[in-house]
């Protein structure tokens, strides 16, 4: 009885399969990043990579660190819910070193974005038409103070 | 004719041993290149995605239109100027009063939405009187469950984070635009310095830092909510917005599962 060999058409396919499910399983571990399935079928060193980038905005609390005397007078009035930031620009660059100073000149335009009148805004907000209300248009400040909305000077 | 064979198959083995070290130390040469540009190392450390859920949130009725939130995502996240490109934006709707005897609940809605809110709304073109009513609602990535376009993405760069976000990986996007299509609220876009799909990050880099996102932090009205819901208190703004207000969501009815939730919206917004 001659011993069982395999056909050499089905060695050369066998050969053939090993050779490529084992060039796909190297090109897997080269090509796939160490981090890709961390956490889904994704990358997962993509996270930290995003949140990697540098804020500009420092956030209230930073401001709070020197200007808590502002913050709680501001406290007590109708602006209470307005943040420095939001009035004063990005300030990070401020916040980290005290010394660098470039906040934007703040001009009643920047007053007008909120309470200039529009027929869409909601009823709780104070608006004024600013031609009707103060012809010398640009002088909001000349009136209010923008920390203590509620005080006339 | 042994010494013949014996020779030959000592170089066939050592040719094959040659040929396996080389190829090795090439793959693992090729590894270590694609690897370096793949891993950067400058990230919050101590942050850990799979202890976090972030929810937005919006009331409509405290949107007061001003634009500060599409000015600061602008500064934030560096989007191109030009008046296609936003993260978030803003959207006026205006719902007209019904002709009189027509028998209709209303009439004609009007949205529009100027450089996406960013310098604030002119006056709008329908005369006071004809108006019902009107409001602003701030939009923005809905943080979708079932996103869309993360099954859109044909080479896995779009991801639902474990912490609820939607990001995109910019090393692998190849800019194909397949996701921006398949975004039922248009809150992508192809950014033209990039060249891969951008979209709201939930100001990713900074609530990894324990930062409020750049909208939510310069939102004079509270208008927009944000927080935590994995490590909040029952009086937090985010669990206050959930408790107090009735809540819905845009489009549900596409099965997106859409997280963002808005607080006093009305039927015509989509």
């Amino acid at each position: 009885m001659r011993p069982f060999k395999l056909p050499p058409q089905i060695v050369r396919l066998v050969i053939l399969t090993i050779g490529i499910v084992g060039s796909y399983v190297l090109a897997r571990h080269i090509f796939m990043p160490k981090s890709f399935g961390q956490y889904g079928h994704y990358r997962g060193d993509a996270i930290t990579e995003i949140a990697a980038r540098e804020p500009h905005y420092g956030g209230q609390k930073s401001c709070n660190e020197c200007h808590s005397e502002v913050l709680v007078k501001i406290a007590k009035f109708e602006h209470k819910t307005v943040s420095c930031e939001s009035c004063h620009g990005p300030n990070k660059a401020h916040g980290d070193d005290p010394d660098h100073k470039d906040a934007a000149k703040l001009s009643s335009d920047h007053c007008l974005r909120c309470h200039e009148f529009n027929a869409t805004r909601p009823a709780f907000l104070k608006q004024v038409e600013s031609k009707k209300h103060y012809a010398d248009k640009g002088k909001c400040a000349e009136c209010h103070i923008a920390h203590q909305p509620n005080e006339v000077p | 004719m042994t010494n013949c064979t014996s020779r030959r198959n000592a170089l066939r083995t050592f040719g094959g041993a040659l040929a396996g070290i080389l190829s090795f130390s090439a793959a693992k040469t090729a590894k270590a290149v694609v690897q370096k540009g793949l891993v950067t190392t400058s990230a919050p450390k101590g942050y850990d995605p799979t202890k976090h859920k972030w929810l937005m949130g919006f009331d409509i009725d405290r949107c007061i239109g001003c634009g500060s939130c599409v000015e600061a995502c602008k500064t934030e996240n560096n989007v191109p100027q030009g008046a296609s490109y936003f993260r978030t934006w803003i959207e006026r709707y205006i719902i007209k009063k019904p002709k009189p005897g027509s028998g209709e609940a209303r009439g004609e809605t009007i949205v529009d939405s100027p450089n996406g809110g960013r310098n604030g709304f002119p006056p709008s073109m329908v005369p006071r009187e004809e108006i019902l009513k009107s409001f602003f609602v701030p939009k923005l990535c809905n943080l979708c469950v079932d996103s869309p376009c993360v099954q859109a993405c044909p080479v896995g760069a779009t991801f639902d984070s474990p912490d609820g976000v939607v990001l995109v990986d910019p090393k692998y996007c190849v800019g194909c635009g397949f996701c921006i299509q398949a975004c039922p609220y248009g809150c992508r876009f192809m950014n033209p310095e990039t060249k891969t799909a951008d979209k709201c990050t939930l100001c990713y880099h900074r609530i990894t830092r324990g930062l409020q996102p750049a909208c939510v932090e310069v939102c004079p009205t509270e208008a927009r909510i944000f927080g935590d819901l994995k490590n909040c208190a029952p009086e937090d703004p985010i669990m206050q917005f959930i408790a107090k207000n009735k809540l819905q969501t845009l489009k549900p009815h596409l099965g997106t599962g859409p997280r963002v939730s808005y607080a006093n919206m009305d039927k015509e917004v989509r």
